[in-house]
């Protein structure tokens, strides 16, 4: 990642092979009332645009990384037991009768 | 030589690693974390310990590995039950939702003696009859209330002031009785009213039929007043000396109180907690101001800001606990409803905190002209010219059609949790709830834009508040221990 800075726009940049777009945006969807956001790909980044609400919001670039950050590793977590929480949902509902066979 | 073996020897070393649960994670403060599982069990760690765990480094000998597992955030080869628990947990959160509707909310009358600027219902003046509920409209809406396949009914009398049109409170609840005969479902009558009218034939009424009062006490006699004006200035002598009443002749459970918190309220947190324990009451709910009905009409609702109302919540929160940690047991009630979701597999079926939300599901309202709405606040909506959150009407409308109904299911199914954004990956999603109808009044949205949506940001400091201080002091853990409903 890194970030660059002018006077009222401050862009942040992600390593696509690392970061999802999907992470970033929920990130930036979280960021949303602190700042609005524009995106684009280049050839193995990510580019985000952060336009801060309050020009005296100094740390919303760096609360967005990390925000990233927390987006990439439930995204890994949430990856990694979707099987299992799909297994305990359809247990969970499987005396209902409202799963169909 | 020992005959016995060693410790070592029973000790089964897990190769296979551990595998992981579902579980969410968000900050607590700059060191530490919360994770909650999918039935909303937490457990807090620092940053270190949540790497460790999600790339599988953490040592199966470690105090964490060992509580992280009896609280179901993963599981080894050691126990095959793991997922039956989590899932019969599941279950147990969810069980109540079948029931369907179990409150239903009679508005009597809209006439009231009172003139609260706050208040959430557009009040008529007590000499115009033409806004109350005929008896017509009373019976078609208890059709509709035995439809409900729940087991359990709650019928509340609402208004305005809803003892000004007692005769028709008297038709209903002996009606509803009657039906119950062959119905049987557990039956309860609550009557919400300020108790400024109230005369010992209500109060013999309210005996007989076990009726329970829900009343206003907004604190000290200046401020409750300054409230809730009405005629000769005496709204809190009246309320205070009916609460009397009330347990002198129903018993002293019989009648519990609300209060609304205004901007005159918020310097004084501890000495409101402070009336209602001179009112005899065991615990208090702290509410904010709902952005609904003349609350909106006065400018009410933004009369304070988010921060001042946490400032004044806590405030009231820390002195109940020392209350508590002094021997006096007393109960924040919004605290207990979250934490009986923090601590126990159990739904409270408190319908702000509904996901799906509790509109039409946990509570309908039947309005003295006919109307049926979702929810109260989607009447007082109503009363503000947009009846958004109207489902149908007693004359017009048969129950499929109301409780199938565009009205309800659009925002039911748009404002689920589990699937909006920011909801859908939040660790407190377990305890929280949707409110469209609070998102829809401030945001115009059923979803609402939860990064700038004040319930969200409410409900997060108080989750985050909560946990902290069952954290850092086991003395509050115990206090918040006793508060669970069950």
């Amino acid at each position: 990642m890194s970030a660059l800075a002018s006077s009222d726009l401050v862009e942040v940049s992600f390593d696509q092979s690392i970061y999802s777009l999907d992470d970033i945006k929920r990130a930036a969807y979280r960021l949303s009332d602190r700042a609005s956001f524009n995106f684009q790909l280049l050839a193995d980044k990510i580019i985000c645009q952060l336009s801060p609400v309050s020009v005296e919001d100094d740390r919303v670039a760096h609360d967005f990384r990390n925000e990233v950050l927390d987006q990439n590793l439930r995204s890994k977590i949430s990856q990694e037991t979707e099987a299992i929480r799909n297994l305990i949902l359809a247990h969970t509902f499987s005396n209902t009768g409202l799963i169909s066979e | 030589m020992s005959k016995f073996s060693t410790l070592e020897v029973y000790e089964t070393p897990l190769g296979a690693g551990y595998t992981l649960l579902p579980f969410n994670f968000i900050s607590l403060d700059d060191q530490r974390y919360v994770l909650t599982n999918m039935v909303g069990e937490y457990h807090v760690v620092s940053r270190d310990e949540l790497e460790k765990l999600s790339s599988h480094q953490l040592s199966y000998k470690s105090v964490l590995y060992n509580d992280l597992k009896a609280k179901h955030f993963l599981y080894d080869e050691d126990s095959s039950v793991a997922i039956d628990l989590l899932t019969l947990k599941a279950r147990t959160k969810i069980r109540g939702l079948s029931d369907f509707t179990a409150l239903h909310m009679f508005v009597i009358s809209l006439r009231c003696e009172h003139s609260c600027p706050y208040c959430q219902v557009s009040r008529a003046n007590d000499n115009q009859t033409k806004f109350d509920m005929s008896y017509e409209t009373a019976m078609k809406s208890l059709d509709l209330v035995f439809k409900s396949p729940s087991p359990v009914i709650k019928i509340e009398f609402q208004g305005g002031e809803p003892l000004l049109n007692f005769p028709l409170i008297r038709e209903v609840v002996i009606a509803a009785k009657e039906r119950n005969e062959v119905e049987g479902k557990h039956l309860q009558f609550v009557i919400a009213t300020n108790l400024a009218v109230i005369t010992d034939e209500i109060l013999d009424f309210c005996k007989e039929h076990e009726i329970l009062i829900s009343t206003s006490l907004d604190g000290p006699a200046a401020l409750h007043n300054k409230n809730r004006p009405r005629p000769d200035n005496d709204s809190y002598e009246r309320a205070c000396a009916g609460i009397q009443k009330v347990r002198n002749r129903l018993g002293s459970d019989r009648v519990s109180a609300l209060m609304t918190t205004t901007k005159a309220s918020l310097e004084q947190p501890i000495e409101i907690v402070n009336e209602y324990i001179e009112r005899g009451f065991q615990g208090i709910f702290l509410r904010p101001l709902s952005p609904y009905g003349f609350a909106m009409k006065t400018k009410f609702f933004r009369a304070y800001d988010l921060k001042d109302w946490l400032d004044f919540y806590f405030k009231g929160l820390e002195y109940i606990i020392k209350l508590n940690k002094e021997g006096f047991f007393f109960v924040e009630h919004y605290a207990s409803l979250i934490l009986t979701k923090m601590l126990t597999p159990y739904a409270t079926g408190y319908v702000d905190l509904m996901s799906p939300a509790g509109i039409g599901i946990g509570a309908v309202v039947y309005n003295y002209d006919g109307d049926i709405y979702a929810s109260d606040e989607g009447r007082m909506l109503a009363e503000m010219k947009d009846k958004k959150f109207c489902i149908g009407n007693v004359h017009k409308n048969t129950y499929e059609e109301i409780f199938t109904s565009d009205a309800l299911l659009d925002p039911l199914e748009q404002s689920l949790t589990k699937s909006v954004p920011m909801c859908s990956e939040c660790a407190f999603e377990p305890y929280c709830g949707s409110d469209p109808v609070y998102h829809y009044a401030t945001q115009k949205d059923f979803i609402g834009h939860k990064p700038t949506s004040e319930f969200c940001k409410r409900n997060t400091a108080i989750f985050k508040r909560l946990i902290t201080l069952m954290e850092d002091d086991a003395d509050t853990k115990q206090i918040f221990l006793s508060w669970i409903r069950t």
